[in-house]
């Protein structure tokens, strides 16, 4: 399989500081990758470079196998859908749609025809007429993403584009986003620092770190197998425990590992009643003291002291469980297949 | 609720209105005594005349004055947007590191008072390669550096207000030129904002005085100068000219600010 679109080496600095570190990525057609990072990562500087209104110290971007590294931005068939959207004020939605089209040459007719079309699609007819400065940020978003779409670019970048919008309309509008790139097979790249924004959008996530991409792969995998601390850390409320916690809590540990992680949900919380040794019989029973609880709607989330090791554990809040919070000591199901042994950072 | 926010809304009227009334009062005095003929002992001005003003109007070097004012200022606020808004441009959005050094240079002209800034050029430019002292170049050159601050600061007020840079960036991809980007959404979007800076810039050399009467004023007549010279005369003509200098500056201001409506109505409609 050859990709889509390459980038090989790609290398950035600001001043003293490398703000890319020789990136590394490869996109199929159709495929949507999230680039997933704290701020300062310097994901949306890729997402620049990739564009071409950043210019790179050093690298190859190949789309289609061709270099365009030397091309202006409008020659480089990309599209790009800001935060801040970046409507032209002056110009109402339907001629934000046109923009492109019309710079590109196209006449009257399939100017409009097309912007109709794309209309339809974000389901904003009745406003064709409008200026953005009165459209809501959710309707401004997605005539930036109709305009994106309008000059059918190659490769479409979404720079944290929900960031700025309220919480049910991101969720909506996230769906949205997918559902129209999966209908045009479009090839997206998409910019998040929400883990859970990535996990759900995405064909693959790339956890970026300080100019490098640190971990790669599908939802699944990063969630479940991050590789370093980092990872363990950013893709969710990962316990991370160093080499003699570990120990404190599983008495013995084959590796060489540093630290590790374990998951708040593969813990099991025993109460008295419900105790039967036969079923835990493989696994360790460690005894703790609640020291927090709170509930996240459908789980339960515990903070728990056990062998001197401060856990997050999570459980279905399915009515049970909740009265072992209430008491204080509870005891703990530990499984050691479930503990990750994370590599060093940089490694 | 409802009757709290009238309530505040009538408190800022009231202090709108006082405001007003100290702001206009000097100016109603003014008013008042260009068309007073006697005003000694009474309140009010106890006979009226025209005649100060007809004295003016027939005084062809107030016609003078006002036209060497109105040309000199609109030369310069030309010269100042043409250089300035493709500079102030260039620096926002392709050189941001310059701002900081911009931001300290534009502000110059505010440290430097204007006496001094007058001995200092008349001294540089009445020998050597330019010697311009005395001459209008000389006081279009000081005038652009007067409204150097204000032009710079609107200028890249507006540009940072619609974010420029972005917008550019989404133009770009859509398939513009830089230019054709910038004429199509910055310069229709910046406009009400660069209009602005540009009046203001009029009005404040309009009724610019120091620097004019040290580089020029024995040789230009502009209208503060020719002001000037009449005060001494009779204070009744002195507020006559006032006036007319005020009311000029206001159905200025008045147009243009209809000319900047309008065209950003053009744009968009």
């Amino acid at each position: 399989m050859s990709a889509y679109l390459e980038l090989q080496g790609i290398r950035k600095q600001f001043g003293n500081t490398n703000v890319l570190n020789h990136v590394d990525l490869q996109i199929r057609e159709g495929e949507l990758v999230t680039l997933l990072g704290p701020s300062g990562c310097g994901k949306s500087t890729l997402l620049r470079c990739i564009a071409g209104l950043t210019e790179i110290d050093g690298g190859q971007i190949l789309l289609e196998q061709k270099d365009i590294v030397n091309l202006a931005p409008r020659n480089r068939e990309i599209g790009m859908v800001f935060q801040s959207y970046a409507l032209f004020p002056n110009l109402t939605v339907a001629e934000n749609i046109q923009y492109g089209m019309k710079m590109r040459g196209a006449s009257k007719g399939e100017r409009r025809n097309r912007s109709e079309e794309l209309l339809a699609l974000i389901d904003l007819e009745d406003k064709r007429d409008a200026y953005p400065q009165h459209l809501s940020g959710g309707q401004q978003q997605r005539v930036a993403l109709a305009r994106s779409l309008a000059v059918q670019p190659k490769v479409l970048l979404l720079d944290e584009p929900l960031s700025a919008l309220d919480a049910k309309i991101r969720k909506n509008l996230r769906t949205e986003i997918r559902d129209i790139q999966k209908k045009f097979n479009m090839t997206t790249i998409f910019v998040t620092h929400d883990q859970e924004e990535a996990l759900i959008l995405s064909d693959r996530v790339c956890l970026m770190n300080k100019g490098s991409i640190v971990q790669q792969g599908t939802p699944e995998e990063l969630y479940t197998t991050p590789r370093t601390e980092f990872v363990a850390r950013f893709m969710g409320s990962y316990n991370v425990l160093t080499k003699p916690e570990v120990l404190r809590l599983f008495e013995r540990v084959d590796s060489t590992a540093e630290s590790f992680a374990i998951r708040p949900e593969s813990f099991i919380l025993l109460n008295e009643e419900g105790r039967n040794e036969a079923l835990y019989a493989d696994k360790r029973i460690v005894d703790g003291n609640v020291h927090a609880v709170s509930i996240l709607g459908n789980i339960i989330r515990y903070e728990i002291d056990a062998a001197g090791v401060r856990l997050t554990i999570d459980v279905l809040n399915d009515g049970r469980s909740h009265r072992i919070g209430d008491r204080g000591a509870v005891s703990l199901a530990l499984d050691d297949s479930q503990l990750l042994h994370l590599e060093k950072e940089g490694a | 609720m409802e009757t709290r926010v009238k309530k505040t809304g009538l408190t800022h009227k009231l202090l709108m209105f006082v405001l007003m009334i100290y702001l206009l009062i000097p100016l109603l005095a003014t008013f008042l005594y260009a068309f007073a003929k006697e005003w000694q002992t009474t309140v009010l001005p106890e006979r009226w005349t025209v005649g100060w003003f007809s004295e003016m109007f027939q005084d062809i070097r107030f016609l003078d004055a006002l036209w060497t004012s109105l040309y000199l200022c609109s030369i310069s606020v030309a010269l100042s947007l043409v250089i300035m808004l493709p500079a102030v441009f260039i620096i926002t959005v392709y050189l941001p590191k310059w701002e900081s050094f911009m931001k300290g240079i534009v502000v110059l002209p505010y440290a430097v008072p204007g006496v001094v800034a007058a001995v200092g050029l008349i001294r540089a430019y009445s020998s050597g390669p330019i010697e311009i002292a005395g001459t209008a170049y000389i006081l279009i050159g000081a005038y652009f550096i007067v409204i150097l601050p204000y032009m710079y600061q609107g200028i890249r007020n507006s540009l940072l207000t619609v974010s420029a840079v972005e917008l550019l960036g989404s133009a770009e991809l859509l398939g513009a030129t830089r230019i054709k980007a910038f004429v199509s959404v910055i310069l229709p979007n910046i406009w009400p904002g660069v209009m602005t800076s540009t009046l203001l810039s009029f009005s404040v050399l309009f009724g610019e005085f120091v620097l004019t009467n040290m580089l020029v004023g024995g040789h230009i007549q502009t209208i503060q100068v020719y002001l000037y010279q009449r005060v001494g005369e009779s204070g009744h003509l002195a507020s006559a000219i006032a006036i007319s200098y005020f009311i000029f500056i206001l159905v200025l201001s008045m147009i243009l600010m209809k000319l900047g409506k309008r065209m950003n109505r053009g744009i968009e409609g």
